[in-house]
């Protein structure tokens, strides 16, 4: 019951799927969103230690729910890593985001990165 | 100036009326003024004799006279018609000449030369015919003119004639200036013509140009569209097949036997190679449309040269070859570069020499030309490219024909993207090669400060 939760808001099913099994192959808890407005009532209830976020969401950006998650006290400790092919827009958020990762990102690739924020310290309490 | 020629010219349609209006205002102030004249001149000079005086007054009275009628003349000129004005002023002037001397002066002696002055005026103030006109006024005058002499007195036949032959001189002149005017205009309207129609034309070319121009515009602005669009279509699923790929031989769907890990790794590697394709292909697209461009930030040399080696050794050594690096020590750190565009030229040389090279090293040097500059060598002991290669080996889509087995082509675009972003960063890139020797590529990039940077 002590697995660390990870969201996974990101549009493509298929690269959806590869990043929770990433990070689930390493013991984290995932959920997969798809939309950014679904993401932000999400993170309304559950306080994630990772998300992996895709830039190009429907109905709200990647941009804008980083932005909010960076507003929200209760998310202070929450890595987020984004996941984009867009390297302009990448550089412009790199401030806000814990990491950006530029597409295309492999499964090992992100694996062994989830493995080491594994065993950052969080809010896991 | 100005005011002397709105004095003279008299606004007209027509530009034969508007000249002989013109000319006909120049003789009249040429008059008055000499009118003007004898009268300050007459009222100046003292009274000497009782006949001088007479005299003077006689003048004294024609030339107010005159004056008086000039101005006259000079008012129907400017708000009537310039013909009326003309003929009225010429008949004054054959009158006076007619009753401004004696009789036998007029008809045969000094004054009948000065029937000229009206017969040539006339071809010049109205048409070159009017002179005719004016020739036979002028005689008609002097026979009437000859009734006033004693009785026996013959009409003067020669000096009529000769006035006739003026005339027609009179009018010959007259009549070839007022040609030579009409063509001129001609021409003139005709240069205006195709002025104006070259003016047309040239404005519609511009407008056509304009709007080629906001085509190709529009057009590149699509391309830049479709670009992004298909390497975002074409990365994705390509990102897709490379994680389940790497899932499945992971053992993430439990395990695989051998040979599928060795399918595995052969999906994995053509996944690679064709997202190495359109990440290239990308880029130049991006370099035409002169949308790529290098991102400063301080980085050290060794995380850089620790990227290639991540990237390049398990391919190096499945060759059999051996990735050598070698940083002098001297060179002024953190330097300010583009590091991951820096890390994609290495990785792009690096990747070109492991191609062509079979036996021994790869080998890659960062060292400190001058003091302005910091280089990177990149050799191999490759089979070496020939001089004719040499010559379009950085052209886009260019390959050294025959070099590469099918599985080391790619779209020929790695040394063209190699050469180009060098360029963007302001540096050089030459190579010197031998067959059966190697390569070296020789990169100069500027060291740059801070404020270089923000440009």
């Amino acid at each position: 019951m002590d697995k660390k939760l990870a969201f996974v808001i990101e549009d493509e099913p298929d690269l959806a799927t590869i990043f929770s099994e990433a990070l689930r192959s390493v013991g984290f808890e995932t959920k997969v969103i798809t939309f950014g407005d679904v993401a932000l009532e999400e993170l309304q209830t559950s306080i994630p230690a990772v998300v992996v976020l895709d830039l190009h969401l429907p109905h709200i950006s990647g941009t804008e729910v980083l932005k909010q998650i960076r507003a929200d006290e209760r998310l202070s400790e929450t890595q987020v890593i984004v996941a984009t092919a867009d390297a302009a827009l990448a550089e412009s958020i790199e401030v806000n985001a814990d990491l950006v990762l530029l597409k295309p990102i492999s499964f090992l690739q992100l694996r062994t990165l989830a493995e080491r924020l594994k065993t950052f310290p969080n809010q896991s309490e | 100036m100005n005011t002397i020629e709105r004095l003279l010219n008299v606004p007209s349609t027509d530009p034969d009326d508007a000249r002989h209006r013109k000319l006909l205002n120049i003789m009249l102030i040429i008059i008055g003024l000499v009118t003007l004249i004898s009268i300050i001149y007459i009222n100046t000079v003292p009274s000497t004799g009782e006949v001088e005086q007479q005299d003077y007054t006689y003048v004294y009275l024609a030339s107010l006279g005159v004056f008086i009628g000039v101005l006259v003349i000079f008012a129907i000129n400017r708000f009537w018609s310039g013909k009326a004005a003309s003929v009225l002023f010429l008949l004054i002037l054959i009158v006076a000449v007619a009753f401004g001397d004696e009789p036998k002066e007029v008809v045969e002696g000094r004054t009948l030369i000065m029937f000229a002055v009206p017969i040539m005026m006339a071809s010049v103030l109205l048409r070159p015919y009017a002179s005719f006109a004016t020739a036979g006024l002028s005689s008609v005058t002097i026979l009437i003119v000859t009734q006033f002499m004693p009785e026996d007195t013959q009409p003067n036949v020669p000096g009529i004639l000769t006035l006739l032959v003026l005339a027609a001189v009179s009018w010959l002149f007259s009549r070839s200036l007022e040609n030579a005017l009409k063509e001129v205009r001609t021409v003139n309207a005709e240069l205006d013509q195709r002025v104006e129609r070259r003016t047309q034309e040239l404005s519609q070319a511009n407008h056509q140009l304009a709007e080629a121009n906001e085509r190709l515009q529009e057009l590149d602005r699509l391309k830049s569209k479709f670009v992004s669009m298909v390497s975002h279509e074409l990365r994705t699923p390509l990102n897709a097949i490379q994680g389940f790929a790497e899932m499945i031989a992971a053992g993430i769907y439990g395990t695989i036997s051998p040979q599928q890990e060795g399918a595995l790794e052969r999906i994995t590697a053509n996944t690679n190679r064709l997202l190495k394709i359109v990440n290239d292909l990308l880029d130049q697209a991006r370099i035409e449309a002169g949308e790529l461009s290098v991102r400063n930030a301080p980085f050290y040399i060794q995380d850089l040269v620790d990227g290639l080696e991540a990237t390049m050794d398990i391919l190096v050594g499945a060759k059999g070859l051996e990735l050598k690096t070698e940083i002098t020590d001297d060179i002024p750190q953190p330097l300010l570069g583009d590091q991951h565009r820096l890390q994609q030229i290495l990785v792009n040389l690096t990747n070109n020499a492991l191609k062509f090279t079979e036996n021994g090293y790869i080998m890659v040097q960062v060292y400190q030309p001058d003091k302005d500059h910091w280089g990177i060598n990149i050799s191999d002991t490759g089979r070496g490219i020939p001089k004719d290669a040499q010559a379009y080996i950085f052209e886009p889509f260019r390959q050294v024909n025959g070099s590469e087995t099918s599985t080391q082509k790619g779209v020929g675009l790695g040394l063209s993207i190699v050469k180009q972003l060098i360029q963007l960063m302001q540096g050089t890139i030459t190579l010197e090669s031998e067959i059966g020797k190697g390569s070296t590529f020789k990169i100069v990039l500027p060291i740059l400060t801070p404020n270089e940077e923000e440009k």
